[in-house]
């Protein structure tokens, strides 16, 4: 029955003229996260410069995005139309929840948009610097507690790989999961914590403010606009990038994944998606093609040595 | 939530069901904490705290339950009409099952007319003819206009599509 | 330019014929897809949001806003007339506003829902004007053990206030606890009784728990029912409100208020906190307790005015600090980003005529909100006109949209079923449904709170009552929950027997 359908849908598909063709994305998150946030924008993009005729969003949402990528691959296999939106976040999500689904069972566009990783501390804290964070954790990793986002996530990933690097067991962090950017953020102003850690989009206004200072950033070279060093420069060798991808179905021709390249491309190079992504505060951070399937192996394999010695991961 | 009961103190069966039913959710919550990684970390609480308190809330209620059905202080539903109920727990159950192969317009007619159906309304393809053209304006209105993703089947297929 | 000549030249932009026509367009779509059962606010808000691109700046912010309260507006609706709240905040709302329907006195509950609405959005927009950047100082002081003593706080009120029988109300609460704690922990990330099904990761969401204890639950029960009570809907009286609905209202429309705008404010507070613990207030304070259980107005008025009051609250970190601290901020702010506008410490500074024209649109709003409602409560009243089988197959029909709609799977298809049938069973020996929703969404806050207070101190349990707020908190839901107690024993003996004997 379901070969029916698909048929159907198939069909349905190849009656659509081909060189606009209609795409829905699957948000394996609730509305309002970033996964939701990056395939709406793809969605009015897309629409805006005419690069498909008609994109939908569906949200699916669930353990990391887990529950919406092992939908995406059961029941879209070999449909051309079919995009979903994933990223860093994920890679942790499989491997934490034991996902029998992965990534390996996607084809993989391109990487997108990435957010660099940025450690604050409250205005009021004697703590001045990175160095001087990371002395405190390494006297008594306990009195330092970090406020951030859902445990696994990649801001737990981040903390618990400087603390390796500062040579501090990363079992004994005092880690707060909070959900949602706000209450983690609200955490940090209100002085509840010792330091914070997420997105430097999150924390740029905070920091021009002077509501909170800004020690490090996890990226692997300084950013322009900010005035931080990086965890790296500072003597740890730590660098983190929450990424963000889009992924087509499986089983499809090298035609199929040509054509959805092209129209990623095509995206990506629009004046509209220069614009969301200022709008949005995200970088541009494309790669696509043999360099993104390399760096996406890296990273998983970077993922569980550290998932493993946090202690998330058996 | 309240019903019309005339209260009899005799003991009551039901009583003892729910309290089972409180014992049996309670032991499903302490085994499932007994499975768990007890880290509590640096706040000394862990996760498998919070179910344990709950599981011996549940087992204290469910005491209570059967001391009140021994009393036979438990409100006497009225008679119930058991047809009505199968209809619409079928509508659902079609719905569930059918929701991925015939899409959202055909199972939720199907819903919508056995639930109908269920509150005496017959023929029951009258019923489903109603709830057609409603769960088609529905799907129209959300699917296509607003872009809420439903499961579209065949007939979606047909009429939107073709 | 200060303040308020800001707003009031924020208030003649939005004027113009055009920009009342997006008003307008924008209050009506909110309240439609609000009004649906199982849809809620953060839905509405996400699949209208789109509505707006394309527009200019003045005209989509004031469309964006009439969606956003239209959508909080819409949720009480079905409350009432049906018994199927669309969204978590106004699941108080139908305690007492579907017992008023039933009593023929739906008219006045809706208008008493959406006059209070009014109400607290007026205040609260206006507060949200002048007093944003000092209740958000405050609100900033409370940390995870503030939290945690708010929600013990709420515990304590609400469960001592559902239902007519203390053991079958906290045997509710205790069922919703229990569903409390399937999923990934939050603080360890844990797998709680997921038994490896991944969509019970993210453990049970509120509004597949709530549509279907209510709705399905419902449905099931009044088709059930051998002789269907003659009109027990049918309308008596007027749709208006009398002047002793007016005098029950008004106080309780601006302690909603008052309750609503400062626990919508906090950043781990939300419109559902508020709406219980407005309700009860009103249960406690009311002078016609016999009423509550039954139709009383003031439980209606109360909860409402409180979860329009929070949903204008949460605008103030929103726009303050950048936060997002429900699912629906972080949707408006992505709406907000499309003008280039970055909520911040530095947006009432950097970007004044944008924040002033938001607020000046929710004033708009809110004006043609009361006045497109007041005038479509007779036309809702007419739902209930329509013959029950096509009613209650429509309620079903838009229950199971909502669910799929946001989650198509057959797990959640499969919960909707398990739970309505549980709730068919509560209603048949006189359990009550809400207190299950309250324990489900207090749960997890109450838990993660109290966690996270202890991973800050290291496990030094003195924390929870180290400030003077949480150490306050606490200490009056200790009264509350002694002194009844105390009071019990010693007018009517053992406790035991006490709620044993509560049961008729």
């Amino acid at each position: 029955m379901k070969h029916a359908i698909l048929g159907v849908a198939f069909a349905a598909a190849l009656a659509v003229p081909a060189f606009a063709q209609d795409y829905t994305i699957m948000a394996p998150a609730n509305p309002g996260g970033g996964w939701d946030g990056t395939a709406r924008a793809m969605q009015e993009v897309m629409q805006a410069e005419g690069i498909a005729k008609s994109v939908e969003v569906m949200n699916v949402p669930g353990a990391g995005g887990t529950v919406g990528l092992a939908q995406f691959v059961a029941s879209n296999a070999g449909d051309p139309t079919k995009l979903i939106v994933g990223g860093y976040v994920m890679v942790g999500a499989i491997l934490t929840n034991g996902s029998p689904v992965t990534l390996k069972d996607v084809t993989p566009i391109a990487r997108l948009t990435g957010d660099t990783e940025a450690i604050v501390v409250p205005a009021a804290s004697d703590i001045q610097t990175l160095e001087d964070l990371v002395e405190k954790l390494r006297a008594d990793p306990g009195s330092v507690s970090w406020a951030g986002g859902s445990a696994g996530g990649v801001d737990h990933i981040a903390v618990g790989l400087l603390a390796k690097a500062a040579g501090v067991d990363p079992t004994k962090i005092n880690y707060i999961a909070f959900s949602g950017g706000g209450e983690a953020m609200a955490a940090i102003l209100g002085n509840q914590v010792t330091a914070g850690i997420s997105s430097v989009g999150e924390f740029q206004e905070q920091v021009k403010a002077g509501t909170m200072r800004l020690l490090a950033v996890s990226s692997a070279e300084r950013l322009p606009g900010i005035d931080a060093p990086t965890i790296k420069e500072s003597g740890y060798d730590v660098v983190v990038e929450n990424w963000r991808m889009v992924a087509a179905a499986p089983g499809l021709s090298d035609e199929q994944v040509a054509k959805i390249s092209a129209d990623i491309e095509k995206l990506n190079a629009s004046e509209g998606w220069t614009k969301m992504l200022a709008d949005r505060g995200w970088t541009n951070t494309y790669l696509a093609g043999e360099a993104f399937a390399a760096q996406l192996d890296a990273d998983i394999a970077a993922t569980e040595t550290v998932l493993r010695d946090i202690g998330l991961v058996q | 939530m309240r019903q019309g009961s005339s209260p009899e103190r005799r003991p009551r069966g039901a009583a003892f069901v729910i309290a089972a039913g409180l014992t049996g959710l309670a032991v499903m919550l302490l085994v499932d904490a007994a499975g768990l990684r007890q880290d509590g970390g640096y706040a000394g609480v862990g996760p498998a705290d919070v179910p344990r308190i709950v599981a011996y809330g549940l087992l204290v209620l469910a005491g209570l339950t059967v001391l009140v059905g021994v009393k036979g202080d438990l409100p006497r539903p009225p008679r119930q009409a058991p047809a009505p109920v199968l209809w619409i727990l079928g509508g659902l159950g079609l719905q569930l099952v059918l929701l991925h192969v015939v899409g959202f317009v055909l199972s939720g007619a199907l819903l919508f007319g056995m639930t109908a159906r269920a509150f005496g309304q017959r023929p029951l393809w009258k019923n489903v003819a109603v709830g057609l053209v409603l769960a088609l304006v529905i799907y129209g209105i959300f699917d296509r206009l607003l872009r809420l993703n439903l499961p579209g089947g065949p007939l979606e297929m047909l009429i939107f599509r073709g | 330019m200060d303040s308020f000549s800001l707003l009031m030249q924020g208030l003649v932009t939005a004027m113009q014929p055009m920009i009342l026509l997006y008003a307008l367009i924008g209050v009506t779509l909110g309240t439609a897809v609000g009004v649906l059962p199982g849809i809620g606010p953060a839905l509405t808000v996400a699949l209208l949001l789109p509505v707006t691109y394309g527009l200019d700046p003045a005209g989509s912010l004031i469309m964006f806003a009439g969606i956003y309260y239209g959508g909080m507006y819409g949720g009480s609706t079905t409350s009432i007339l049906l018994n199927t709240p669309g969204e978590s905040a106004s699941i108080v709302t139908a305690i007492e506003g579907n017992r008023m329907a039933k009593a023929g006195r739906g008219g006045p509950a809706l208008a008493t829902a959406a006059i209070g609405s009014f109400v607290a959005g007026l205040i609260a927009t206006l507060l949200l004007a002048f007093l944003a950047p000092q209740v958000v100082k405050l609100a900033l002081t409370l940390g995870p053990r503030e939290y945690f003593a708010l929600m013990v706080l709420a515990f304590v009120t609400v469960s001592a206030t559902f239902g007519d029988s203390a053991l079958r109300g906290l045997t509710s609460l205790f069922i919703g606890l229990a569903l409390a704690c399937v999923g990934i922990d939050g603080l360890t990330g844990a797998a709680r009784l997921t038994y490896g099904v991944p969509q019970l990761m993210d453990g049970i969401e509120t509004t597949t728990l709530a549509v279907a204890l209510f709705a399905i639950g419902e449905a099931l029960a009044v088709a059930a029912m051998l002789q269907p009570p003659d009109g027990m809907h049918k309308i008596k009286g007027s749709v208006r409100m009398t002047a002793t609905d007016w005098a029950r209202s008004w106080k309780a429309w601006l302690r909603g208020t008052f309750i609503g705008f400062p626990i919508g404010s906090m950043p781990a507070g939300g419109a559902d906190v508020a709406s219980f613990l407005s309700y009860a207030a009103e249960r406690k304070l009311t002078k016609h307790p016999e009423e509550f259980g039954t139709g009383a107005i003031e439980g209606v008025a109360g909860p409402e005015a409180a979860n329009n009051a929070a949903a204008a609250g949460t605008l103030v970190p929103l726009l303050t600090l950048g936060l997002p601290t429900t699912a629906t901020a972080a949707i408006m702010l992505a709406g907000f980003q499309q003008f280039g506008l970055q909520p911040g410490p530095l947006l009432f500074v950097m970007n004044a005529e944008l924040v002033w024209g938001l607020i000046a649109a929710l004033l708009i709003a809110n004006v043609m909100l009361v006045i497109l409602n007041l005038p479509l409560i007779g036309l809702w009243i007419k739902l209930l006109s329509i013959p029950r089988p096509w009613l209650y197959g429509g309620i079903l029909l838009f229950a199971t949209l909502g669910t799929i709609g946001v989650n198509p799977s057959p797990v959640e298809l499969g919960m909707l079923i398990l739970f309505g049938v549980m709730g068919y069973g509560m209603r048949l020996y006189g359990y009550p449904v809400a207190p299950v929703v309250v324990g489900l969404i207090l749960g997890p806050m109450a838990e993660q709170q109290l966690r996270r207070a202890l991973a800050i101190a290291q496990g030094d349990w003195t924390t929870l009552v180290a400030t003077p707020v949480s150490a306050t908190l606490l200490g009056i839901s200790a009264v509350f929950l002694v002194v009844p107690m105390l009071m019990r024993l010693r007018g009517r003996g053992q406790v035991l027997s006490q709620v044993a004997g509560d049961a008729d």
